[in-house]
């Protein structure tokens, strides 16, 4: 059996990526964590079921995607504007972080994690929801059940939910426009 | 608690075989531990000194390597940029001989660049490091049955991340690609153990115990087939006299009159996957020229890893000098302690013709060979007195199934046989335990340890047993509590007051609990076809293992910069954190530089024999004699042991700097000038110190900053920093040290100190290790080795009140809320307090509802398990909304903080089956309690 290769090329955190080889067959984490060493996006799964190891796919309309990159081919993203969790902060030109985003923020302060392995998948899963709320706010009495709707694809082994979900309450009611009245 | 399985039994097996290792503590590879440390913001403290966030949390937050997982051979300073990497192949059948393996399906490109099966480990002498514990083999053998469904039969190593991925994709699931011979009969490992904690008091729980363990003995037997033949009643040995006290206690349950509640039941706990996020995994590098073998392996007892290692490759044909271990951060909830995967990895080492090979489990592999939670049997009888509602005797006997490799099975069964009591007070019980060996996947170490499975069936008695007494569950627990000063199962007294009581008390008055009728009744007239009900469980669990041993450093330099190591590693609980805000407590600052993970401790040049739980206490008196010797060097990052038993080296580090080096040197800044200076006139005494927000304050004099002091006594050449060891066998071994004049007792095993920039030429000549000075002992206590029968003697409480719908038509359990009471001490960091509690009852309400695993051959040794039909609990299983906890205030501000890693998980467990059986009127006593079930028993 050969591997069959294709050229890939798409844009990762701001950066462009030049055309790669990359088999056919390979899944999107794995060209992640073993061509850009961006390992951020954590293998929970492989069966697209617990959501650590999801993505930013940021459309041309200003719309973002949340996709799993355990069960999604790298090419599929051939072209695409991607965001892992190492893209979420700010950063200076050396690479050190000079602010973390709201959601980040929100989720250290109130102790979301303890190991911190499907923290990358909620960091990403709660950003896209904001994101979904700015262009679609939700009544205030919604808004534990939006949170829920969202993010209960995610699993999370250790803190229970509870941090998570406060934090994502706390930053979402933090962030003008995205609860109604 | 765990017990009576340690390294040192562990080693000794390879020193049996012939092969010369001295093993100490990384002695003979010099092995290196090394943690990858992330680290934190500036500004990670609050201007009280409270943390604002954990000290890892920007790391692991903004997606920075921080877990083992993370790093390949390019991230490694040092190792090669060119990383292998290996998968291996499992056996899904044990009824027929392993023959070979067909990889024909991978053509020539794919064909692995090394293949590595068991013939070829024989050749080259690579065995089970540890015969026994680890099982005999690594791969099967030819022509032999597997020796448990999931054994790997090959490894398969390639030079290329691609070629790995789509040959490993292509052989996935294929049943075709393992070839088996014939049919042969299986046999299984010889059955892992037998003991029985046998308990008769002596008429109150004052007075001395007729029989106890920790009085008399433990009783240990052998098997007879698949059943423990324990020793014959008598008078004569003290394992006799106990067989015959468990003889007195059968025949009081069975002839118990009509004044008396008997309730007999057998209940059943099922095996689990912990599924910690994080699958096993290991990154290694052998160089053969110079005999080095570097590794980044996720483990929780990196020191064992480290040893055992050790012993495997000095036993091959491979030349071995020095071992070099990294551990990232992990999370396994135990099951990465003493597991046998790091081993594999180390193997695929010694075959990647000098290239780091890395093997990483995905989420099949890992169900197929990680280390499960054990499938527990118990056999439960209560007697209650109908009149009093006082509990006359308990007995409980107990099996549960270690799979195919020993592993910590035994201590597993007996931990949790010695937490069966639960939160009452037994005047006669008998529990005995049984780890049976079998074709299963091997169980070990995992959150809970055999009493989450124990307590759970206890609580779910109770609460049958108010019902049939017509009592509130409640009342008939306060009738039974436990209270400060009692014996337990094992005949010791616990730690400290034990607090239940209150946490009984405060959830009687819950409203959960005082509305559960009226809102049941409103709750069904609103809600045809749904049942609502309201359960109560209540346990406490030990933490520890009766051999905890821990060290910590603490320095400052003239400026005042404090610097802290420990031992102690992150595994997600937040240790790092803690330890760090502990330090901030007693010196009133946290330290400004941490490191964790330390594993060189030149300034303790320490000798151990590492067998803390079998020493005879005779050799134990001549071996302590030498002030070097210590019973143990380190525990692994398990048990519960972090915020107690390693919390104890960084506050006795801590005070032990404030009574050498804070005090005397604010003293002397408080002296200066004419007539004694401005304490003279006082009379301001040691405790009247108070440090805080880095200033330092006693008895109404002016505040001095911590750099005040700490140039002070520098110049002075006070101490200035220490190192201490600490030793625990269920109490604290005791010594006594000669430093800078006078004698101080301290509740460690060994110091060592380094004097300020000012010190004496005399003082300076005495720091020879590293600028340290080792101080040896004056004097030394340990704790009997009698202890070790005590079982437990540190205890952590917590009761959870679940309120909970099920839906009559589905079967389907909804939990509405629940509310916990907890009671720790005193709590070191809240936030991590808490999330525990949630992420504890998570895994609880899993364990409950959810998890499932069948043992054999449907279970996960067939590779086809993972998270799509094995459920883990999700955010809308957990109430994760309305869900509450309080923590009980501890008695004062000494109380010290008590570990609750594992409580928090199991009293969620019985409360669910307890409020389920008020909704429905129905009973289970096989977890877990599924919709299926339900709708069966509705049916």
């Amino acid at each position: 059996m050969t591997l069959a290769m294709r050229k890939l090329s798409l844009t990762v955190n701001g950066k462009t990526i030049d055309p790669v080889d990359v088999p056919e067959t390979m899944m999107m984490q794995d060209f992640l964590y073993e061509y850009l060493n961006l390992t951020g996006s954590r293998m929970g799964c492989g069966q697209g079921i617990c959501h650590a190891c999801t993505v930013i796919v940021d459309g041309d309309d200003g719309a973002m995607r949340e996709i799993r990159t355990c069960i999604t081919g790298a090419h599929w993203f051939a072209g695409k504007k991607v965001r892992t969790v190492e893209g979420h902060a700010t950063r200076d030109a050396s690479g050190a972080i000079t602010a973390l985003s709201p959601v980040q923020q929100a989720f250290i302060e109130h102790f979301s994690f303890q190991c911190g392995y499907c923290t990358p998948g909620f960091v990403t899963g709660a950003t896209v929801l904001m994101d979904e709320l700015k262009r679609k706010p939700v009544r205030r009495a919604d808004l534990e059940k939006t949170i829920s709707e969202a993010l209960d694809k995610h699993i999370c082994r250790c803190t229970g939910y509870v941090r998570y979900f406060e934090a994502v309450r706390d930053v979402i009611l933090k962030t003008p426009g995205l609860v109604k009245a | 608690m765990k017990a009576h399985v340690s390294r040192r039994d562990i080693l000794k097996a390879g020193v049996a075989a012939g092969v010369a290792i001295e093993v100490s503590f990384l002695s003979s590879a010099q092995a290196q531990l090394i943690e990858t440390p992330p680290r934190p913001g500036p500004d990670w403290l609050k201007a009280d000194g409270r943390p604002k966030y954990r000290l890892d949390a920007i790391a692991k937050v903004t997606g920075e390597k921080t877990f083992s997982r993370d790093y390949r051979a390019r991230d490694l300073e040092g190792w090669p940029k060119d990383q292998s990497h290996a998968f291996l192949l499992h056996a899904t059948r044990v009824d027929r001989v392993f023959d070979s393996v067909d990889l024909s399906l991978l053509g020539d490109d794919l064909k692995p660049d090394r293949l590595v099966l068991h013939e070829d480990l024989v050749a080259d002498g690579v065995v089970i490091p540890v015969p026994g514990f680890y099982g005999d083999v690594f791969l099967v053998p030819k022509g032999q049955n597997p020796r448990l469904l999931g054994q790997p039969v090959a490894m398969l190593i390639y030079r290329d991340f691609a070629r790995y991925d789509a040959a490993k994709r292509l052989l996935r699931f294929n049943d075709k690609v393992v070839r088996y011979g014939a049919e042969a009969p299986y046999s299984h490992p010889p059955h892992y153990g037998a003991s029985r904690y046998v308990r008769i008091d002596g008429g109150t729980p004052d007075a001395e115990d007729r029989y106890s363990p920790y009085k008399d003995t433990v009783i240990f037997a052998g098997f007879n087939g698949d059943e423990a033949a324990w020793p014959k009643p008598g008078d004569g040995d003290a394992m006799a006299r106990g067989m015959a006290a468990a003889d007195e206690i059968r025949k009081d349950i069975d002839g118990a009159g009509a004044d008396a509640l008997v309730i007999k039941h057998q209940y059943f706990s099922q095996s689990v996957d912990a599924s910690a996020m994080e699958p096993d995994n290991g990154n290694v590098w052998y160089e053969p020229s110079t005999g080095i073998l570097h590794a980044m392996i996720a483990t929780q007892s990196p020191y064992e890893v480290a040893e055992v290692a050790a012993t495997l490759v000095s036993k091959s044909k491979f030349p071995l000098k020095k071992i070099d271990l990294k551990v990232g951060y992990t999370v396994g909830y135990g099951t990465k302690d003493h597991s046998i995967f790091p081993f594999f990895c180390i193997v695929a080492a010694l075959y990647g013709d000098g290239r780091p090979v890395r093997l990483a489990n995905d989420r099949y592999e890992q169900f197929q060979m990680a280390l499960k939670r054990h499938a527990f049997w118990m056999d439960n009888a209560l007697v209650i007195d109908r009149k009093t509602g006082k509990f006359r005797a308990m007995s409980g006997h107990f099996k549960n199934d270690g799979g195919g490799r020993a592993n910590f099975s035994f201590s597993v069964a007996f931990v949790g046989a010695t937490a069966a009591q639960s939160i009452y007070y037994l005047p006669k019980s008998d529990f005995s335990a049984v780890a049976l060996a079998s074709r299963a996947v091997d169980a070990g170490s995992t959150r809970g340890y055999g009493t989450l499975q124990s307590m759970s069936a206890t609580e779910m008695m109770i609460d049958e047993a108010a019902e049939l007494l017509g009592m509130d569950a409640i009342e008939l627990r306060l009738r039974n509590v436990f209270k400060s000063g009692m014996k337990n199962t094992q005949g010791a007294i616990p730690a400290g007051a034990l607090r239940n009581e209150e946490i009984l008390a405060k959830a009687r008055q819950h409203p959960l609990w005082t509305e559960k009728a009226k809102k049941k009744a409103a709750y069904e007239a609103a809600n045809p076809g749904k049942k609502y009900g309201v359960g109560y469980g209540h346990v406490q669990k030990d933490y520890g293992t009766g051999a905890e041993a821990a060290l910590a450093t603490l320095e400052f330099d003239a400026k005042g910069r404090l610097s802290f190591a420990h031992v102690a590693h992150e595994i997600g609980t937040g240790t790092t954190t803690s330890q760090a805000i502990m330090v901030r407590d007693i010196l009133g600052k946290a330290p400004e530089a941490t490191e964790y993970g330390k594993v060189e401790w030149p300034q303790m040049p320490l000798e151990t024999t590492d067998e803390p739980y079998t020493m005879a206490q005779a050799e134990e008196d001549k071996r302590k004699q030498n002030p070097r010797w210590t019973p143990t060097f380190t525990s692994p990052m398990s048990a519960t042991n972090s915020v107690y038993y390693l919390g104890h080296a960084t506050r006795e580090a801590a005070r032990t700097l404030l009574e050498l080096a804070i005090w005397p040197a604010a003293q002397s800044l408080w002296s200066r000038g004419i007539g004694g200076g401005v304490i003279a006139p006082y009379s301001v005494r040691r405790e009247e110190l108070r440090l805080d927000g880095g200033v330092i304050n006693a008895g109404g004099l002016p505040a001095l900053t911590f750099e005040q002091v700490a140039a002070e006594a520098h110049r002075l050449g006070l101490v200035t920093g220490v190192t201490v060891h600490t030793f625990n066998r269920w109490q604290w071994a005791q010594a006594e040290f000669d430093v800078a004049g006078s004698r101080h007792k301290l509740p460690i095993d060994a110091l060592a100190v380094k004097y300020g920039d000012g010190a004496s030429a005399d003082n300076k000549a005495l720091m020879t290790l590293a600028g340290w000075q080792f101080v040896e002992r004056a004097s030394i206590i340990y704790p009997p080795t009698q202890r070790n029968n005590a079982g437990v003697t540190y205890y952590a409480p917590m009761a959870t009140l679940a309120e909970l719908v099920v839906d009559t038509a589905t079967g389907d359990v909804t939990l509405l809320s629940h509310h916990s009471i907890m009671e720790c001490g005193t709590q070191v960091v809240p936030e991590l307090v808490s999330g525990q509690i949630q992420g504890g009852i998570a895994m609880g309400i899993g364990h409950a509802l959810k998890e499932y695993l069948p043992l054999y051959e449907d279970g996960p040794g067939n590779g086809t398990w993972n998270w799509n039909r094995y459920e883990l609990p999700r955010s809308a299983d957990v109430a994760v909304w309305s869900q509450t906890s309080e923590i009980l205030p501890p008695l004062s501000a000494t109380d010290p903080p008590k570990g609750i890693a594992e409580v928090v998980m199991i009293a969620i467990v019985p409360a669910i089956a307890n409020g389920i059986a008020h909704a429905i009127g129905k009973r289970f006593y096989d977890l877990p309690i599924t919709s299926d079930k339900i709708r069966g028993a509705l049916s």
